[in-house]
């Protein structure tokens, strides 16, 4: 265990000196930040729009940001022959490939610290703008018009849920990040891994689509019905995590489906990082 | 278990496939090698002739296609045969971003130190590699050598009792190849075991208990060093502060003992030694 | 190469194991996905549903807003339709879909002098139903949220001027949790206008009453007082005139 915590905390630093880990960040602050100005074009509910644009942007750049930092993380090891001195070391592979995934996890789960650190503090301050001015406008309405227009904001502002589905977030790029581990361990260029990466991202959004129309053999031709069940079999349903949309428009998520969706991540997880353990076991360096 | 040698090679082939092809090409053929305890062994040979590959075989990097590789006894297979071992490899390459402080301490915990034991391991070995001035300094700014030093550190963070070299002074200069060639003396005193390859044969001679020779994949000589370089009907003297009369004299006595004076010659330094000498003023 | 084998072959078992798990975990709008295919193409569907969908529809409604201001009617109808398919549990979407059409659009068709009167109530009622469209269509996707049902209310009380039905969906709204707390005395206004229903009216109304001072506001009280009058409730059961 130790072992495996000094690759990932290695791995972590290595990937936090990178480059791109700042301009993903930086440009996902960026996206946050501007949502408030963006949010005032539209009179009214601009809570609900800068949560939209806040949390559409860390779902997609922290997804962009999974598949970049782990994409390079074993093949760069191997071509710069790091790999050698480690694994020459007592150390098993299993624990190798664990510490990378880890460390990508660590990295993934800073960077979302950050962007729902200044989510928050944007929602909050809006809010309770919103708030004090709707305080002034009923000032001399009854108090329960007051109540009513101070639970209507408060329904669109800070709310559990919000956390929930921020969790989804980072196990869908956690997701992200065990695919591509197992694809790098195929591959022969990041190139290759990067585009894999990218259709898996695509074609998994539409997981559930394939694999509704296969369950419910609505009577196509083999060859579509051969096609929808190997991406039904095939992809992860990514999907399952997005519950930002549902959550932005005000449904609540259960805490039901909140955990059944966490368990399937952690199981995508376990699986896809066995694999790629397996293929990394019959890798010659 | 104190019956087993360091290293033992039996039979050992292996083939690489031909990218695109359905040819193999064989780096290392039917190699037999054994590695005492305590004992310095050069692995030599021209460049491709297969010794990294042997060498990495040996760690359990690349696996035999045939033949089998044990280090004290255990199968190069096994993760804990390589619990006392230490690897330095070609050229070695560490992570730019760690200091060298920084980057034993990976090494050391990756073979279960930590601690004030690993603390104090970290100070020791900057000091015996000489690089206490530079452990605060990212390897993006060591030169060649210093890599090759801090190379060696991580290779003996674990106080091994075996240590793999991979052309350990290629590409270093030569007062920089004199400490590792004092390194490797040093290592054999304490009673450690050095497997170590080069294609510069000159440059090991003087450390190697014993060599072997790879040439194409194959192992074509082994033995002890001197044994090798003898030549069996000729005897070398050298004589310091001798007349001119005196060695007219030793003719005359070879001559009456039917042997032949092959070479007479004035003596010289080598190259190498007139450089450290003169590096050393 | 066998190992490559056994990966994809575990690839496979693995999809067929989690399965069930994936169809047991409640998908937030399968119905949904499978309309919005028919509505926006393959490309845009890809996009929608791949992280990118709310804002995109975001920007959509942006759009539809920046159109509004500049009175292009037929541009916020179709912008609007946009938004609301690619997100359609936004309840604000549908509200102010509804709320421009019926409220907006209308006004400005029949301020439109160039046109005659009939032609013009002609489509201030077609911009009505647009907006009833809307509500309804949002309601069918939202069916818990108590918010369209007031939109709907507000259109039927102001727009068609029909009090049963803004009563029926005032109703509605106040049945569910998170309803503002005039609906259920709104609901009772409506109901009072109704000609045939001032009975039922006046229980709620008078129930409404009897739960305290914090609904007896001025309107409820001069509501319950014409119905008294009108089914000509006995004396002594009459709310006491200095409320
Ligand atoms: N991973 C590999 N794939 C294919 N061929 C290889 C690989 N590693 C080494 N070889 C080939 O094996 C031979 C021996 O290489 P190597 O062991 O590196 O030689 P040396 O270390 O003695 O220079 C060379 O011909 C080299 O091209
Ligand atoms: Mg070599």
């Amino acid at each position: 265990m130790r072992r495996t915590l000094a690759i990932a905390s290695n791995t972590l630093t290595d990937l936090t000196r990178q480059r791109v880990f700042y301009f993903i960040l930086i440009f996902a602050l960026i996206l946050i930040g501007s949502s408030v100005f963006m949010s005032r074009f539209s009179f009214q509910q601009e809570l609900q729009i800068l949560k939209d644009i806040s949390l559409g942007t860390m779902s997609i750049l922290t997804s962009l940001l999974a598949i970049l930092a782990t994409a390079r993380l074993i093949p760069q090891d191997i071509e710069d022959r790091t790999a050698y001195t480690i694994l020459a070391k007592p150390v098993p592979r299993y624990q190798y490939v664990l510490g990378k995934l880890l460390g990508v996890l660590g990295l993934l789960v800073i960077s979302l610290f950050i962007m729902s650190a200044l989510f928050f503090a944007m929602l909050y301050t809006r809010e309770q703008t919103l708030l004090s001015e709707a305080m002034r406008q009923y000032a001399t309405a009854p108090r329960e018009q007051l109540e009513d227009a101070l639970r209507t904001v408060r329904a669109a502002g800070l709310k559990i849920d919000i956390a929930q589905a921020i969790g989804l977030l980072f196990m869908k790029a956690s997701v992200l990040a065990a695919t591509t581990l197992l694809v790098t361990t195929f591959a022969t260029t990041n190139i290759f891994t990067v585009i894999t990466m990218v259709f898996v991202y695509f074609i998994g959004h539409l997981q559930e689509i394939a694999r509704e129309y296969w369950l419910q053999q609505t009577g196509n031709g083999w060859f579509t019905h051969l096609f929808l069940a190997l991406v039904a079999l095939i992809f992860p349903d990514l999907q399952a995590f997005n519950r930002v949309d549902q959550v932005v428009a005000g449904h609540a998520l259960s805490l039901g489906i909140f955990t059944q969706t966490t368990l399937l991540g952690c199981f995508y997880i376990a699986v896809y990082t066995t694999l790629a353990v397996v293929m990394f076991y019959g890798k010659e360096l | 278990m104190t019956a087993e040698p360091a290293v033992a090679v039996r039979g050992l082939t292996k083939r690489f496939p031909v990218p695109f092809t359905r040819r193999l090409i064989s780096a290392v053929e039917d190699v037999d090698l054994t590695v005492n305890r305590g004992e310095v062994y050069g692995l030599l040979g021209p460049n491709g002739s297969g010794k990294s590959t042997t060498l990495k075989i040996i760690l359990g990097l690349v696996w035999p296609t045939s033949g089998s590789a044990k280090i004290f006894g255990r199968d190069s297979g096994e993760v804990h045969s390589r619990d006392s071992v230490g690897f330095l490899p070609e050229n070695p390459y560490f992570y730019k971003f760690l200091t060298g402080t920084e980057t034993l301490r990976f090494f050391g915990k990756l073979c279960g130190l930590h601690g004030e034991q690993l603390h104090q391991r970290i100070i020791d070995l900057l000091d015996l590699v000489g690089l206490t001035n530079a452990r605060e300094q990212r390897l993006a700014t060591y030169s060649k050598g210093m890599l090759q030093r801090i190379g060696l550190a991580q290779a003996l963070i674990n106080d091994p009792q075996l240590v793999v070299l991979d052309e350990p002074t290629a590409g270093v200069d030569p007062a920089g190849s004199r400490d590792i060639r004092d390194l490797i003396v040093d290592l054999r005193k304490r009673g450690v075991t050095v497997l170590l390859s080069s294609h510069l044969l000159g440059q090991v001679q003087e450390v190697c208990d014993r060599v072997g020779i790879l040439a194409n994949g194959k192992l074509v000589r082994e033995g002890k060093l001197e044994e090798l370089l003898a030549i069996e009907n000729q005897t070398e003297l050298v004589l310091e502060n001798a007349s001119e009369d005196l060695v007219k004299r030793v003719q005359e006595l070879a001559r009456d003992a039917n042997a032949r004076l092959v070479a007479q010659r004035r003596s010289t330094t080598t190259l190498e030694r007139f450089f450290l000498d003169a590096t050393d003023e | 190469m066998i190992r490559v084998l056994v990966v994809i072959a575990a690839i496979l078992c693995f999809g067929a194991v989690r399965l069930p798990l994936e169809q047991k975990i409640p998908a937030q709008d399968r119905q949904l996905t499978l309309g919005l295919r028919e509505q926006i193409g393959q490309l845009g569907f890809a996009a929608a549903l791949s992280g990118f969908r709310s804002i995109v529809a975001d920007i959509v409604f942006i759009q539809a807003h920046v159109a509004w201001e500049r009175t292009e009617w037929a541009r916020v109808l179709l912008l609007l339709r946009e938004a609301t398919t690619l997100q359609p549990q936004s309840i604000m979407f549908w509200d102010m879909a509804a709320w421009h059409m019926a409220w907006n659009a209308s006004a400005a068709v029949m301020n439109d002098e160039s046109q005659s009167l009939t032609v013009r109530v002609r489509k201030q009622h077609q911009y009505f139903d647009l907006g009833k469209d809307f509500l309804e269509r949002g309601i069918q996707y939202n069916p818990d949220n108590p918010r369209l049902y007031e939109a709907m209310a507000r259109l039927y009380q102001q727009k068609y001027e029909d009090h049963l039905h803004a009563s029926e969906y005032f109703a509605k709204a106040a049945a569910l949790p998170g309803a503002m707390s005039y609906d259920r005395r709104f609901s009772a206004y409506e109901l009072s206008y109704c000609d045939g229903r001032e009975r039922e009216a006046y229980e709620k109304l008078r129930a409404l009453y009897d739960e305290g001072e914090k609904e007896r506001l001025p309107t409820l009280i001069k509501r319950l007082k014409f119905l008294e009058q009108k089914i000509d409730i006995p004396q002594d059961r009459r709310i006491p005139d200095s409320a």
